[in-house]
């Protein structure tokens, strides 16, 4: 085997044989050299990774705890046996770890064992006087007001000079029930602080009150926290483990989808729906929210809990060169969890160390110890910090490259096929590797969603799978965040119950552990990830108004401009602030709808005039028109429209409103404008429409009131009582409508109704919607049986509407300082969406017939979706509308939104349905969104790239994959960390069992740790491994079928074929175990060959499919 | 990405503000609907959780009181973003106002411009990014703001840090900017400062006359300014949401899937052009059938009667339910032959006036190969050659040819019935149906008892015999039988046809795939007609690479 091909293999760093320290001195890679790894690691410097331990007290004020910088290692002065000492401890740590199951890793035994060593010990450190800076951070850390919340707080923050990044968590405080000795540590370090070597000690300046405020509170009304009721009191972990077990249950109604990546895609989805933010909080963790100053969890006294905090904060200088420092940022923030998960094991260990040197009489013997553990402490975090960032990577993991690159694919499978074959050939000494892949297959369970069949069309080539949709369509509408999904695939956390795994190859032959490492990464499969840049697009579409809000240099111009008055600014460069593409109708509408939010202006005035003046409406709205729809033409044909019977009810409904609610009507104009736009466009257009307008059912007794009412503004005519009563009838109507069948299949028109009939005119535009759905809608949209559902949910949302709009009625009707333009608007939501239902209803169906009409839909998309989506608003119906018009539109609008007329033209109807989702009546004023471009390109700094590590200088606690030349470190740490990893999920989720599979290339043994079981002989580190039969007969026809030459792909193909076998054989347990509680293992065996050595592999696989499988065989 | 993002203004006169706040749409708690919006401000302000009017100046507002909010439409993935003032939902609104609260006067920024993450499990978590806006006319001639970025997904908000920075801080420069300019002009026309010196003894006036809370839209005199940012965070929270994105794969299809698939693809093509006995014969064929266990996609709409009734009829008066139940009512030995005619792709032929039995045999017997290799002719009046089916059902009067009759490739199973009525009775039991039957199954060369078989059939009969494994047990163990043979039979393929390589090799190979017994070579062989097209012409194409360019040994 050629030494290059494992250069290119393995990065050249992982060639430091020797300690961290050579490691560190190693030169940095540059960025580019490989894919794996670009961030450079070479400007880290250990001993700028700063401790801080805090303390808030109510009475005592703010204390610093300790702080690193402060420490002086008084051991290179005395030259005692200097390293060692830190070495011996934290070995002991680890074993004490080991026999505890609290949740602390580097439990320390007892106090008496502390203080023990306390007395043995010289003093390595020395305490002075903390840093200057050390109040402000503490400012930062607890804020300038205290907070009642009593869990944990996470903050970040970062210091610009010199650059610094601050990671702080603050605990709220739990004592014991012996309070008397809590003060010691202070009393210890004012001890220190007296020491008269070390100067007069200034820890009690820090005794700031915990509210005292900034000089930006000057004006500032009392810091009201919202409290958020039942939730507030939330120091037992147990009613949020209730809600996370439900919540692992089926909390949400999961997406009916019968994808094969189920699983994947379940565990995705579910992650979306548990920080939704629509599904309102579901707290997660129930570990780590309190510091505890207790030894044991003994009764706390609530009282004192609330007074007192503990931050621990912890400090990386950056580099001051900005290259370096963006390296180390992007790590930090892509790596967050791994950093965090390693802030908890440091918490713990720093409340071990508290609680333990309580109990230590002689202060200065207790702040000794009390400062080594944390020093010692604070030295693991450093080094695992350290290595995790600068460990050498695996340039190229197979999988992931396979994945991305199709280039090189042949050349790669072959590479990867020779080292295969070669193991399987040369390393299978007591079915070593056999067993090791059995066991990585057992463990890191990515790889099954990965050969789940599918029900989709065929692929194009058979060796490249195709990518999930269904994930791919989640993420657009559900966004989950990737990288986690990404880690808990590399962890093989996706079976049930959860696991977290991770493997280690040990052995002296490097050469030897690389290949392994190498060809393991085929089987420890995750997702790829992409970087997507979006950037929007300066150029519109001529139609688009483009208002420049954006471009500091380029000042905005009043013009003259027929439909704006600004003048259209093309956006150069692309400025952080989007220029929003303004209707035109909004402009020149003129606040009607929205725009009145850009300061109240004088068109305002111009909607009313033409509520307020009949005559002149019609003129009126025809300018509104010809402005809104740029074809002034329409507003001539605005009167004979009327005769039809939807137009005619929007004249009446006018007058009408201008006794009840409609006194209003000022406000309305804008909504009046829309509705009576599309009237007189649908009229025009589809002339042929017309005749399915006239509602045939419409009672015409109804009919004469409205047209009675004369058009008066702000005239208090209608009594509420009037309204109360008109409202009654409505639902009356409404139930009546909803007994009828055809009307319940039709949601979209009842709700409307409802809110119409609210107004009062409810009659004739119930009888009108039916009418008009029918005609209109109904073609196009078959109404479903299904809909009857949402229409009654979307029933009850509108009578919470209506109801609002009434109120906004009675607003106006006493006209206050409300009868101003603004305010309008405000009536104007209740009434627009009125008219909206009313004139809606036909735009819902105008959607369509508008399209050859107008130029600038885009505009009438802003201007008529704001009535539309009122009235569509919760109805399905138009939901429906949705998805007929927006499929199509999607392929075609990725890059080009809001593009072309007709597409806006279409989105008239679209917005109806998007819209519909609000509860709230308002309608907001639509805004395209610019159309987008996505610049994606493979983002290198993610856990694929980085967990998946080469040969080590030692084990190393995160890594999915590494290899180390020897496993005593292994040994010492192994157990703690598997505690740690079960504590403190990286997950962000519970697991159940934190796993390593130890191989060593040495003793040529495969072994199985875990946190659940203890292995009771020394000299294992965990269970032997059995051979899968299945994983070792995959093998030998692998080696035999590359032997006979069969080309690489093939091979690979084939090797594909013979997973997804073990997925399908694990389908038959899964269905076997339905009926049986236990496995009779012949019965298999006869039938499918599956052997007692199979099933935990298959049981595993079965796992992610079916979960009910491991609640069986548990 | 199941954010909001909202901008914040510590307001000296009412303290901190939600200024404006842009969250996806669809928010929508499950508590239903708030008929109070506290956006909506003014006329429903009593018992809005907003702040009430009079708490409110021009500084502490964006959008005018019945501004209805602004509103976008990702149409890609059909999420909306919606701005107001203050989210709607109450829920939302005090998380929001929490954020607001400790971005501006709890969280301490160093320099106080910058970017701050914060959070707990409870409030939701918080990037904050706070700055200052020049203001002639204010106390040190600047106001303080922040734009808040909220999540419930700690992780993904810090992983998204850099992201937030770069483009809030992009947003903030702007704003700066514009302010600026309306600072230095007015700063020319009117020096403050001066006056200020001037007026020094009354300080308070410049709060106390109304120019202390001026709106945001004027300090950067920008009328679009709340259209612009709600462009601007809607614009934001898309990017955020799709700057990573996942490839991940998933598996091939199985052969069986891929071939009902090509089979439905011709359908829909014949069906299109013409309607005849042909067409009718591979629909029969490619129906799909519960036994399987396999979900097809629909078959479309001019199949579904048929499929229908077939599905339908079999199962009500239907005779065989399945290869156990077949098994039973043959006996062993006749099954066993039968079922190794079957597999081995000869002629099954059954002759029986009843069509409902013939049709359920072949619906059960079919499960035993992959969906490629069945060719179907239900029910025929005249025989039809073994190359057109495997599968052929026959009236009891039809001849069969005697050289197929003597032929060790094909088995005729005849059917006779002790009662001579025409069709069982609908409702009777199906025991009782099938009890009037009497079975015969001969072929031209009686497999031998002792004859090893295919190992596929004896693993068959082993999960058949075994009545522990329910029916479910059964169908997952066919499909895994098929599917492991299936991949036996592709490399096989690729090895012989695509790649023709000599017999000795053939040989080897064979062995390897454990199937160098002659039955399971003839199993092989029929089985590779039944490979879907797709895979083979993948084969042909693109795998073929002779051997002689690979560098091996």
């Amino acid at each position: 085997m050629a030494p290059t091909l494992l250069q290119k293999l393995f990065n050249k760093k992982g060639s430091g044989g020797g300690g961290s320290s050579a490691a560190a001195s190693a030169p940095g890679r540059a960025p580019k050299e490989g894919p794996a790894f670009s961030w450079s690691c070479s400007e880290f410097d250990l001993n700028e990774i700063r401790l801080i331990v805090y303390q808030d007290c109510e009475r005592r004020g703010r204390q610093v705890l300790f702080d690193s910088k402060a420490v002086h290692n008084i051991e290179e002065v005395a030259t005692q046996k200097t390293e060692d000492v830190p070495i011996k401890t934290s070995a002991k740590c680890c074993q004490g770890g080991s026999s505890s199951t609290s949740s602390s890793i580097s439990s320390y035994s007892s106090s008496g064992g502390a203080s023990q060593y306390a007395k043995e010990q010289l003093p390595k450190y020395q305490y002075t006087r903390p840093a200057s800076d050390v109040n402000m951070l503490g400012e930062m850390m607890f804020g300038s007001v205290a907070m009642s919340y009593k869990g944990s707080t996470l903050k970040i923050h970062y210091i610009r000079s010199p650059p610094q990044l601050m990671i702080s968590k603050v605990f709220s405080a739990r004592m014991g029930s012996f309070c008397g000795s809590t003060n010691n540590l202070q009393d210890s370090f004012e001890y220190i602080n007296q020491d008269p070597n070390l100067g007069k000690l200034n820890t009690n300046q820090n005794n700031l009150g915990p509210c005292r405020t900034g000089s930006n509170l000057a004006h500032s009304t009392p810091v009201d926290m919202p409290s958020r009721g039942q939730n507030e009191d939330r120091d037992s972990g147990i009613a949020r483990s209730a809600s996370l077990s439900s919540l692992l249950i089926t909390p949400f109604p999961s997406p009916s989808s019968s994808t094969s990546s189920s699983s994947s895609y379940q565990r995705r989805w579910l992650r979306s729906q548990t920080t939704s933010l629509e599904n309102g909080i579901i707290p997660r963790r129930s570990t780590d929210e309190t510091f505890s100053l207790a030894e044991e969890t003994c009764s706390s006294n609530p009282a004192i809990v609330r007074r007192k905090k503990i931050a621990i904060s912890i400090i990386f200088s950056l580099c001051e060169k900005e290259e370096a420092q963006r390296d180390f940022q992007d790590f930090f923030f892509s790596h967050f969890p791994l950093f965090e998960s390693h802030m908890n094991r440091l918490k713990s260990a720093i409340e071990k160390a508290m609680i333990s040197c309580r109990k230590i009489a002689e202060s200065s013997l207790r702040v000794q110890f009390y400062v080594s553990r944390l020093m010692e402490a604070l030295g693991e975090f450093r080094g695992t910090i350290w290595n995790l960032y600068s460990v050498p990577r695996i340039a190229e993991p197979v999988w992931l490259t396979m994945m991305s690159s199709t280039l090189e694919k042949t050349q790669l499978c072959q590479r990867f096929l020779k080292e295969f074959t070669l193991l399987i050939e040369q390393v299978n000494k007591n079915q070593f590797f056999a067993a090791l892949l059995t066991a990585v297959l057992t463990y890191h369970l990515a790889w099954v969603p990965t050969v789940m069949p599918v029900d989709h069309p065929p692929i194009k080539a058979f060796s490249e799978k195709r990518t999930s949709q269904s994930v791919n369509t989640l993420a657009k509408t559900h966004p989950y965040n990737p990288l986690w999904a990404q880690l808990g695939d590399l962890y093989g956390a996706i079976g049930s119950p959860v696991r977290l795994t991770r493997t280690v190859v040990v052995g002296k032959q490097k050469d030897l552990v690389q290949r392994i490492l190498y060809v393991l990464t085929y089987f420890l499969r995750c997702s790829e990830l992409q970087e997507n840049h979006l950037t929007w697009n300066g150029n519109h579409g001529e139609g688009d108004q483009l208002l420049n809000g954006s471009n500091i240099t380029t000042a905005l111009e009043k013009g003259e401009v027929e439909e704006s008055e600004y003048v259209v600014v093309t956006v150069r460069s692309e400025p952080a602030l989007l220029p929003p593409i303004l209707p035109a109708t909004l402009t020149a509408e003129g606040r009607s709808p929205g725009p009145e939010g850009l300061a109240g202006t004088p068109e305002d005035k111009d909607i009313r005039d033409l509520c307020t003046q009949p005559d002149t409406e019609g003129n009126k709205s025809s300018v509104a028109c010809s402005l809104d729809y740029q074809d002034p033409a329409l507003g001539s044909s605005w009167k004979p429209q009327d005769v039809f019977c939807g137009e005619e009810e929007s004249e009446k409904e006018a007058p009408g409103d201008g006794c009840s609610r409609f006194s209003s009507w000022k406000g309305l104009g804008a909504g009046l404008k829309a509705s009576e736009e599309f009237k007189r466009e649908m009229t025009k257009k589809l002339p042929h429409r017309s005749a399915a307008w006239p509602c045939p059912d419409r009672p015409p007794r109804e009919k004469p009131p409205l047209e009675k009412v004369t058009f008066q503004i702000g005239s208090s005519v209608s009594p509420e009582s009037d309204l109360e009563s008109r409202a009654q009838k409505m639902e009356e109507r409404l139930t009546a409508c909803r007994q009828h069948p055809e009307l319940a299949g039709c949601p979209l028109v009842e709700p409307r109704v409802a809110a119409d009939a609210a107004q009062g005119q409810q009659v004739s535009r119930c009888s009108f919607l039916p009418g008009f759905r029918q005609s209109v809608c109904c073609p196009q949209n078959p109404p479903s049986e299904g809909d009857e559902g949402d229409f009654d949910r979307t029933y009850a949302e509108d009578r919470g509407f209506s109801t609002e709009a009434a109120a906004d009625a009675a607003g106006q009707l006493n006209p206050p300082a409300d009868s101003s333009a603004p305010d309008a608007s405000a009536a104007g939501t209740g009434q627009r969406t009125l008219e909206n239902t009313r004139g809606l209803h036909s735009k819902a169906g105008e959607g369509p017939l508008i399209e050859p009409v107008s130029g600038k839909c885009a505009q009438q998309d802003s201007g008529t979706s704001v009535a539309t989506d009122v009235p569509c608003g919760d109805a399905d119906g138009t939901a429906d509308f949705r998805t007929e018009g927006d499929i199509p539109r999607n392929e075609s609008s990725d890059s080009a939104l809001g593009d072309s007329d007709d597409e806006a033209c279409a989105s008239a109807t679209l917005d109806l349905g998007h819209s519909s989702d609000q509860a709230e009546g308002s309608l907001e004023v639509e805004l395209p969104l610019p159309r987008s471009q996505s610049i994606s390109n493979p983002n290198v700094r993610n856990f694929g790239r980085s967990l998946l590590a080469g040969y080590c200088p030692t084990y190393m606690p995160d890594l999915v994959l590494h290899g180390t030349s020897s496993d005593e470190r292994l040994r010492q740490c192994l157990m703690a960390d598997l505690v740690h990893t079960v504590h403190h999920p990286v997950l962000d989720e519970p697991i159940a069992e934190a796993v390593c599979i130890i191989a060593d290339t040495d003793k040529w043994s495969v072994q199985v740790a875990t946190s659940q079981r203890k292995v009771m002989d020394s000299t294992k580190l965990g269970q032997d491994v059995l051979v899968s039969s299945q994983v070792s007969s995959l093998l030998q026809s692998i080696l035999q079928l590359y032997k006979l030459h069969l080309p690489a792909d093939f091979c690979i193909m084939h090797l594909e074929d013979r997973l997804q076998e073990l997925y399908l054989k694990s389908k038959m347990l899964s269905e076997y175990l339905r009926g049986h509680t236990r496995v009779h293992v012949k019965e298999l065996g006869v039938v499918l060959g599956i052997e007692s050595n199979d099933l935990p592999l298959l049981t595993a696989v079965a796992s992610t499919h079916s979960p009910y499988v491991a609640q069986i065989l548990l | 990405m199941n954010a909001i993002v909202a901008l914040c203004h510590f307001c000296e006169l009412h303290g901190p503000r939600t200024l404006f706040c842009t969250e996806e749409g669809g928010i929508q708690m499950s508590s239903g609907i708030c008929t109070h919006s506290p956006a909506e401000g003014a006329s429903t302000e009593s018992s809005s959780p907003g702040p009430k009017k009079s708490d409110m100046c021009e500084g502490c507002r964006s959008l005018a009181v019945g501004h209805p909010g602004y509103l976008s439409h990702d149409k890609e993935t059909s999420i909306k973003y919606v701005s107001h003032q203050h989210p709607s939902h109450p829920q939302l609104f005090s998380i929001v106002r929490q954020a607001c609260v400790r971005s501006l006067s709890c969280e301490v920024c160093p320099g106080r411009e910058g970017p701050i993450f914060f959070g707990d499990e409870q409030h939701g978590f918080v990037f904050s990014h706070t700055f200052f806006i020049k203001d002639s006319l204010a106390r040190g001639f600047q106001r303080w703001y922040s734009i808040i970025t909220i999540m419930m997904d700690r992780i993904y908000l810090i992983n998204s840090w850099p992201f937030l920075l770069g483009k809030i801080r992009g947003i903030i420069d702007e704003l700066q900017g514009k302010a600026l300019k309306v600072f230095e002009a007015e700063q020319f026309g009117c020096p403050q400062r001066a006056q200020r010196m001037n007026t020094a003894f009354t300080p308070f006036l410049h709060q106390r006359n109304g120019n202390a809370a001026r709106s945001l839209t004027s300090l950067t005199s920008d009328d679009n300014l709340w259209a612009c940012l709600h462009t601007s965070f809607a614009w934001l929270l898309k990017a955020c949401g799709s700057r990573l994105t996942e490839k991940l794969l998933e598996g091939a299809p199985t052969e069986d899937t891929l071939v009902q698939m090509e089979k439905l693809a011709d359908l829909e093509e014949e069906s299109e052009s013409w309607d005849n006995s042909e067409a009718e014969e591979e629909k029969a064929s490619v129906l799909p059938e519960g036994a399987e266990g396999r979900e097809l996609t629909k078959c479309p709409t001019g199949s579904s009667s048929l499929s229908d009734c077939e599905s339908w009829q079999p199962r009500k008066l239907s005779v065989f339910q399945s290869l156990r139940h077949m098994r039973q009512v043959l006996g062993a030995s006749s099954f066993r032959m039968l079922a190794w005619h079957v597999l081995m792709g000869n002629q099954v032929i059954w002759k029986s006036r009843d069509t409902d039995l013939v049709l359920s045999a072949f619906e059960v017997l079919r499960t035993m190969l992959p969906v490629g290799c069945v060719r179907v002719i239900p029910y025929s009046s005249q025989y039809e050659e073994a190359y057109r089916c495997n599968f052929l059902g026959l009236s009891p009067h039809v001849q069969i040819p005697t050289h197929v009759l003597s032929s060790e490739f094909a088995v005729v199973v005849e059917v006779h019935t002790a009662a001579p009525s025409s069709l069982p009775p609908a409702g009777c039991e199906d025991d009782q149906s099938l009890s009037k039957y009497e079975f015969v199954v001969t072929s031209g060369s009686a497999v031998a008892a002792d004859r090893v078989g295919p190992t596929i059939l004896n693993k068959m009969e082993a999960a058949l015999t075994n009545q522990n494994l329910s029916v479910d047990v059964v169908d997952q163990c066919l499909i895994c039988l098929k599917e492991e043979w299936m991949n036996k039979v592709k490399v096989l393929f690729k090895f012989t046809k695509v790649d023709s390589r000599p017999k000795e090799d053939t040989q080897k190979l064979l062995s390897i795939l454990g199937a160098s017994e002659e039955d399971n070579v003839k199993l092989l062989k029929f089985w590779m007609t039944g490979l879907s097209k797709t895979y083979k012409s993948h084969l042909m194409s693109t795998v073929r690479s002779p051997p002689a360019t690979e560098p091996r040994n």
